[in-house]
């Protein structure tokens, strides 16, 4: 009961600190934002290619709107780790773990705050891309559905993030790795292209990139449909990313908290 | 009655890094207990240990009659934590802050919302609860966190350099709230410092640490008389070069075995003698070394304090003495004034 109570409270104070800063929500959606006006815009003309649009039917920002979705989770919940440090530096987690608080809230809290939120940012994006004309092919069920795959794969970069601030400790270590590790997740997949149009070395790599899966996932929802072979992969792989990172930030955390 | 109780408690780091040395002390129910060292000397170290955020290598701790190891939940439900960074959320108010550790120490709302009030009156901050913590002052963030420490009315309290970086009449404030806090409450209170200042005015009882062991421990007086009398503070030299040292050897030298010196201790540039009586001893102790051709550039003569003390017992002092300094002009002048 009392894990179920911090973890309550506390993701309760690391919303209510975020949506104090409004600000920060929406300059972290600048960057998607700009990508689904802009690249909708530039690659306007590629929306009848076979596996763009042809075939299937749509336009670019059919098959681009997904990708945004998983950019945004993919890059919210990577950074999630740094809220971490800031406790750290500030000596929040110390005084938070010297009372008796259930440990695992801690970090349990912070990361189911951060899918939230990134939720909410999503469901943003989704009503512009339908300003900008979005169709969905699977309506209403088939957007819940992809949020929570979404919230998979949130919640398994969350918890990495989280887990990555508790053992590097230092800002800009975490910075590096998190650069390193988020820029070719994002271009080692089809989140831009279809897979067929990309060259066979990346097609082959994008098999192993988790992002990928969710790529697929989203755009089998929103453009195509339930493509349930696709569709089962995708939830299996997220799962799985969900639960590596959260053991990973377990983990760590155990290790801080001793 | 023990409410705090080490046996041999040790923390050795990665590298063979011994920061806490088998240390043994004992806290009374409703004292205010010290650990005054210079930093590095081991007293966060020990804090933590004794408030269950780190493990001891070896040796063992009692606090509030459970072990800090096998009963940690239970410990933590009977402490507070006041450490030396503020560990308060920016991005919330007093009251959430507050509030949110009412709920971490399983009070009811009722009791929260009673404490919460209780508490800010308790450390003035009264009339500020609702506003954001981003906008308080160094020294009202300092009261909150005392006050997130204090919201479940614990046992004891552990204050890691509670007033170190804050202005002196903020410290002063902070100083008279601890004191309520034991007379009104009954809480003992744990706290270390390299304030001597703090530890004299403020502490029943000091444990001087330095390099991870307890060097000498008692009330500020016991410490004091342990050295007795007055230090006459020399120095024959202006710059603190290879000539300076050889003058204050041959200044110790010349010194050594005079009955009316108790004690003695070189530092750097200077020369610390323990004597009955300073006044007398000035005179002496000027014709002496003039006798011997050491020109003293300063004397100075001051009652003994935690740092004569610290100095003593380990040949080092804390930090440049403070306030009980007397200037050699003062001194003539007392001198005059005897005679007259």
């Amino acid at each position: 009961m009392n894990l179920l109570r911090d973890t309550w409270y506390i993701t309760l104070r690391d919303l209510r600190s975020r949506i104090r800063m409004p600000v920060f929500i929406f300059m972290t959606l600048f960057q998607p934002i700009l990508w689904l006006v802009l690249f909708t815009q530039i690659f306007k003309s590629l929306g009848a290619m076979p596996g763009i649009g042809g075939g299937v039917g749509g336009s670019y920002l059919d098959f681009f709107a997904p990708g945004v979705l998983v950019m945004t989770v993919l890059f919210g919940s990577a950074f999630s780790g740094f809220g971490m440090l800031w406790d750290i530096d500030t000596g929040v987690l110390s005084k938070m773990l010297a009372t008796p608080v259930t440990r695992i809230s801690v970090i349990a809290g912070r990361i189911i705050a951060t899918v939230v939120v990134l939720l909410i940012q999503a469901l943003i994006i989704i009503i512009l891309a339908l300003i900008m004309g979005v169709h969905i092919k699977t309506g209403v069920p088939g957007v819940l559905f992809t949020f929570f795959l979404l919230s998979l794969l949130g919640l398994g970069f969350a918890a990495f993030s989280n887990g990555l601030a508790l053992l590097l400790k230092r800002q800009e270590n975490v910075m590096a790795v998190t650069n390193l590790l988020t820029m070719p997740l994002m271009f080692l997949s089809s989140l831009m292209m279809p897979p067929f149009l990309l060259p066979h070395w990346l097609n082959t790599v994008r098999q192993i990139n988790p992002i990928d899966y969710a790529v697929v996932g989203a755009r089998d929802l929103m453009q195509q449909g339930y493509i349930w072979h696709d569709l089962w992969l995708c939830l299996v792989v997220l799962a799985a990313v969900a639960v590596a990172g959260v053991t990973f930030g377990t983990l760590m955390f155990r290790a801080r908290a001793e | 009655m023990a409410i705090i109780e080490t046996h041999q408690l040790t923390k050795v780091f990665p590298g063979d890094i011994r920061a806490v040395d088998g240390i043994d002390f004992e806290v009374n129910t409703g004292e205010i207990f010290a650990f005054l060292g210079p930093n590095g000397a081991g007293k966060t170290t020990t804090i933590k240990m004794l408030n269950t955020l780190i493990l001891p290598t070896s040796g063992s701790a009692i606090v509030a009659g459970l072990d800090v190891v096998k009963s940690a939940t239970e410990v933590r439900k009977r402490i507070g934590y006041v450490a030396q960074d503020v560990g308060v959320d920016e991005h919330a108010t007093g009251k959430e802050n507050l509030t949110l550790y009412g709920h971490f120490y399983r009070l009811d709302g009722k009791t929260i919302k009673e404490r919460v009030k209780e508490i800010f009156d308790l450390v003035g901050l009264t009339g500020s609860e609702n506003r954001m913590v981003s906008t308080y002052s160094g020294g009202m963030r300092k009261r909150l966190d005392l006050a997130m420490g204090l919201i479940h009315q614990p046992q004891v309290i552990f204050m890691d350099e509670p007033t170190t970086g804050l202005d002196p009449q903020t410290r002063a404030s902070i100083w008279e709230y601890i004191r309520d806090l034991v007379k009104s409450k009954g809480m003992t209170i744990f706290l270390t410092t390299h304030y001597m200042e703090e530890a004299d005015r403020l502490a029943d009882r000091i444990a001087i640490i330095d390099l991870g062991k307890i060097i000498a421990m008692g009330t500020a007086d016991e410490l004091k008389k342990s050295i007795g009398g007055d230090v006459v503070t020399v120095s024959p030299c202006e710059d603190k070069d290879e000539a300076c040292k050889e003058f204050i050897r041959r200044s110790e030298a010349v010194l050594t075995g005079k009955p009316f010196v108790t004690g003695m201790k070189p530092t750097d540039g200077e020369l610390a003698v323990y004597v009955n009586d300073g006044a007398s001893a000035i005179p002496t102790i000027m014709q002496l070394l003039s006798g011997q051709g050491i020109e003293v550039k300063t004397i100075t003569m001051s009652r003994p304090s935690l740092d004569d003390v610290f100095l003593k017992y380990t040949g080092k002092t804390i930090r440049a003495q403070e306030g009980t300094r007397t200037t050699f002009a003062q001194i003539r002048r007392m001198r005059d004034r005897r005679q007259q």
